[in-house]
């Protein structure tokens, strides 16, 4: 690519020096974060929060773990990590699971109204959560699971089950259905075929909804709070309820450590898993 | 052949079940109780429209409205201007293009719990900007907006756009990258500059993104609850946590339904013209 | 009308070597074709000349100046590619016109052109149309359209018709051609189908594994084929080959199976040893079913079986160890069976050393 020499040249520094200063825009607030919350109260209180800490010193970080308190109790997030793991892992194994059978269900076996039932499923994945909380806090507390961790397990496998069950449709039906005929042939049933042939094939995409899930629902605040019962709240809203005490002065390191706590784990999720992370969030655009 | 879709209807039938039952008999009772008298407790008496005109003549409900269209619009053309630009940037065969994307999605992976706390301290006058430049000699220097009411909302659109760019920015890439590369190399013979090619030929073909774009990110602002508790507290108000507040904390049914129904309406006035668009296009 | 002189082209991708040593001249007004199977380069050598792609050594003149360094869009050259690569927002019109904007050529002289190109091609009813509109076959000729348009002294054709189906593909054959000769533009062109080559071109080149092997004209490449890779993969049904060797005495002769085959005329060169391998090669329709009286090289053979394809048909016989193939009408080749003598043109035969593959 022959040059064009200094204009070239200018173009492509400026392309760099913009795209450096964006990456400084989205780093810059978790490195404050990060930075503050090894600093000590004074250090906060005498310097400005883009001055690095003198000394980094863990003492918030632990004080977040094991002592913050949310105005009522004073145990720290762990109690809210702990929680949340609860309900992390029944949710997503289940989800995931119901949005794989459902979409193999839908993608290679004749069903009737199989379209209607696709486009009730679209709109269901748009629908706000304020929109139907009501009538779901009324239905959870008749059958009495509200206020609990089976509850908030079962609304967090309900919110899922339309993102879910596309996302695995729209992978089946790009697999070719001729190895679906060959096992019919062979005599493998509905079962058979979707734990000898489906499965085995589902290795990334699996790994894709599993990653949307953590994240949705690790993350989630509203639901956790409504839904989870006081014994069962998951991190982010203790996080939420340690940041928003205003009681005596504010422990911006603390509640910044906890914060961190909060976001850890869906952090190192992201980090390692690079492509499947961006593989699920276009899956929800693309997915048309 | 009928039997053995025995099993597939068996295996959908509670999703469809759950499906007709939670979500659209749910959506249908909210709207219903939006009109009825509920107030405190729900009432079943049928009352036409008044809880929507209760609504609108509501001071707090009618800034929250305008504030989710400020927002909105606000929202949408900071995500998609920079994520588009950042797309385009990144497509043009940057090196360390990896890391360059890494560090723009990683904000999607966190809670908008965090991002809005992460913001609020960042922009908050006591320990953030206002102090950081005070200190730094411009002893006068203002920049209170998270904390004045008429100036909050502004505030969610900083922690809205670093949060979602990188999803935009992820989409527009992929679709970048799905363009023929034939037509890259005809615009080389044709002598056309790249930023040309992207404004006239390579953008124009990617409308359909663009518009799944803002569909999306207009859904994610009418939802909106966390971002608007960890951010502004009172300071700033949204439909999405008038509801909540309404139906809990201020306990009027009648009020959060009609509000609810409102929020149903925007998303579905926002999708039905593109699941239309959508769905004719496949067929073409 | 300018020529393009390529020389000493050599590119690599990592430890594959795309292209070894390229040498080529087209003159002004050809029709150079470069054919050859996937893989062997073609491609790579007209991205090479376009400027699409670097090059690793060598030289490209165009029109007689030098454009190594330089830009596609400033070697004077405009390229149709095998998906047409329109701009599918635009309509037809502001396809063909949009290179000339951005170069700033006034109005009324791209209204001039664009008028004159959608005569040419037949495309003028479909100006404000979009590409998604078209068929293929219209789809094509705005992509040539567009190159035309650019008045430019070269054209590049990556595989324009492969895209068609056989029926348009041929129409557009005869199209392709009263365009060239209408025009006298120099152009070159890629594909990887042998008739298209041998209706089109004035010159072809045929690459294997980055090199050429031949560049000559149609006729030439048919009848005296330099290596066997060209022998073999031109014309179609392909030329036979048979095994056999060398004997000189008052009169060279092949030696194939039992038979002795003399080789008057045959240019030999005088440093052919005696006993020496050899590959002969002969075309199926320099074969022919011997009637009595034939006089010439015979040989007796096996049938095996019959093609019938329409016009003529092919009988492919049992010969020593060997196969040989045979144009027959039909007639005749009805109801063959058993041993049949066959009588070979000898004027049309191509030896071939087995070794280095060259001619003899």
């Amino acid at each position: 690519m022959s040059g064009a020499g200094a204009p070239v040249r200018i173009g492509r520094l400026g392309l760099y020096a913009f795209l450096v200063g964006m990456a400084l825009f989205f780093a810059i607030p978790l490195l404050i974060v990060i930075s503050t919350s090894l600093k000590s109260l004074d250090e906060i209180r005498d310097f400005s929060i883009f001055v690095p800490p003198s000394s980094p010193d863990f003492a918030a970080w632990w004080k977040a773990w094991y002592a913050a308190c949310t105005g009522l109790n004073c145990g720290g997030v762990h109690v809210g990590f702990w929680n949340s793991v609860r309900i992390l892992i029944p949710s997503v194994t289940l989800s995931v699971l119901a949005g794989a059978l459902n979409g193999y269900a839908l993608s290679h076996w004749r069903v009737p109204g199989a379209d209607f039932i696709l486009l009730a499923l679209l709109l269901g994945a748009f629908i706000p959560y304020q929109v139907i909380l009501y009538p779901l806090v009324k239905i959870t507390s008749t059958i009495g699971i509200y206020s609990s961790l089976p509850g908030i397990i079962a609304v967090h496998i309900l919110f899922g089950l339309p993102v879910m069950t596309l996302l695995f449709r729209n992978f089946y039906t790009g697999l070719p259905d001729e190895l679906l005929k060959a096992a019919r042939v062979d005599g493998a049933g509905f079962w058979r075929i979707f734990v000898s042939v489906m499965l085995p094939l589902s290795v990334n995409i699996l790994i894709v909804a599993t990653i949307l899930q953590t994240t949705g629902i690790w993350n989630d605040y509203l639901l956790g709070l409504i839904f989870a019962g006081r014994e069962n709240q998951p991190m982010t809203v203790q996080l939420n309820a340690i940041a928003t005490t205003s009681t005596g002065e504010i422990e911006y390191n603390v509640n910044m450590a906890a914060a961190l706590l909060t976001a850890l784990p869906p952090l190192l999720v992201y980090f390692a898993s690079g492509r499947f992370f961006v593989r699920g969030i276009t899956a929800g655009a693309v997915k048309g | 052949m009928r039997i053995r879709n025995l099993a597939a209807k068996t295996v959908l039938t509670p999703t469809v079940l759950v499906m007709l039952v939670c979500f659209y008999g749910c959506a249908i009772w909210t709207a219903y109780l939006s009109v009825t008298r509920s107030a405190l407790l729900p009432n079943y008496q049928f009352v036409g429209l008044v809880q929507y005109v209760r609504l609108f003549s509501t001071p707090r409900w009618n800034v929250a409205w305008s504030n989710m269209f400020l927002f909105g619009v606000l929202d949408i053309l900071g995500t998609l201007g920079l994520g588009t630009l950042l797309a385009v940037l990144l497509d043009r065969q940057v090196r360390l293009e990896g890391g360059f994307r890494t560090i723009f999605l990683y904000p999607l992976s966190i809670s908008f719990i965090v991002t809005g706390l992460t913001w609020q301290w960042v922009l908050s006058p006591t320990i953030g900007i206002q102090n950081f430049v005070r200190e730094l000699g411009w002893s006068d220097f203002v920049f209170d907006w998270i904390v004045r009411p008429d100036r909050a909302i502004y505030t969610l659109v900083f922690a809205g756009v670093w949060h979602q760019t990188g999803l935009i920015m992820a989409i527009m890439l992929a679709g970048l990258r799905g363009i023929d590369r034939d037509i890259w190399r005809a615009t080389r013979v044709e002598a056309i500059p790249p930023w040309r090619v992207y404004l006239r030929i390579v953008l124009p073909m990617l409308r359909p993104l663009l518009v799944t774009c803002i569909v999306l990110i207009a859904i994610a602002v009418v939802r909106s609850y966390d971002l608007v508790v960890a951010m502004t507290g009172y300071a700033s108000d949204l439909p999405g946590k008038f509801v909540v507040d309404f139906a809990f904390e201020r306990a009027n049914i009648g009020q959060a339904s009609a509000a609810a129904a409102v929020m149903l309406g925007s998303v579905l006035t926002v999708l039905a013209p593109y699941l239309y668009l959508e769905l004719s296009r496949r067929d073409r | 009308m300018s020529g393009v002189v390529v020389r000493g082209l050599a590119k690599s991708y990592g430890p594959v070597r795309a292209l070894r040593g390229i040498d080529l001249v087209v003159e002004p007004g050809d029709f150079a074709v470069l054919l050859g199977p996937s893989g062997c380069g073609k491609s790579t050598l007209l991205s090479a000349i376009a400027g699409l792609d670097d090059i690793d050594a060598g030289s490209i003149e165009i029109g007689g100046a030098e454009v190594t360094q330089r830009e596609p869009s400033e070697r004077g050259i405009a390229m149709v590619f095998q998906s047409y690569a329109l701009y599918p927002t635009m309509t037809v019109r502001r396809n063909l016109s949009f290179g000339l904007r951005v170069r700033s050529v006034p109005k009324p002289e791209i209204e001039r052109r664009v008028a004159w190109v959608s005569e040419l091609l037949q495309i003028g009813g479909m100006l404000d149309r979009k590409p998604s509109q078209l068929s293929g076959g219209q789809r094509q000729r705005v992509a040539i359209g567009r190159a035309l348009v650019q008045h430019a002294k070269v054209f590049l054709l990556d595989e324009p018709l492969s895209n068609l189906d056989a029926k348009l593909r041929t129409e557009m054959r005869v199209e392709l051609k009263r365009l060239h000769q209408s025009l006298g533009a120099t152009i070159i062109y890629v594909t990887h189908d042998q008739i298209e080559a041998m209706t089109l071109a004035t010159r072809i080149a045929v690459m294997r594994a980055g090199m050429i092997e031949q560049y000559a004209t149609p006729d030439v490449l048919y009848e005296q084929p330099a290596t066997l890779f060209v022998a073999g993969f031109v014309g179609s049904p392909g030329m036979n080959f048979l095994s056999g060797s060398i004997a000189r005495g008052p009169v060279p002769v092949a030696r194939i199976e039992t038979d002795t085959i003399p080789l008057d005329g045959y240019p030999l060169c005088s440093s052919s040893d005696d006993g020496r391998e050899i590959i002969f090669g002969i075309r199926p329709e320099h074969v022919s079913l011997a009637d009595h009286g034939t006089r010439g090289a015979l040989i007796e053979a096996d049938t095996l079986f019959i093609e019938p394809m329409g016009a003529d048909t092919l009988g492919w016989f049992q010969y020593g160890s060997q196969r040989i193939s045979a144009r027959l009408p039909p007639q005749r080749a009805r109801g063959l069976s058993g041993k049949v003598r066959l009588s070979l043109d000898i004027g049309q035969v191509s030896l071939f050393d087995p070794i280095t593959e060259q001619r003899l």
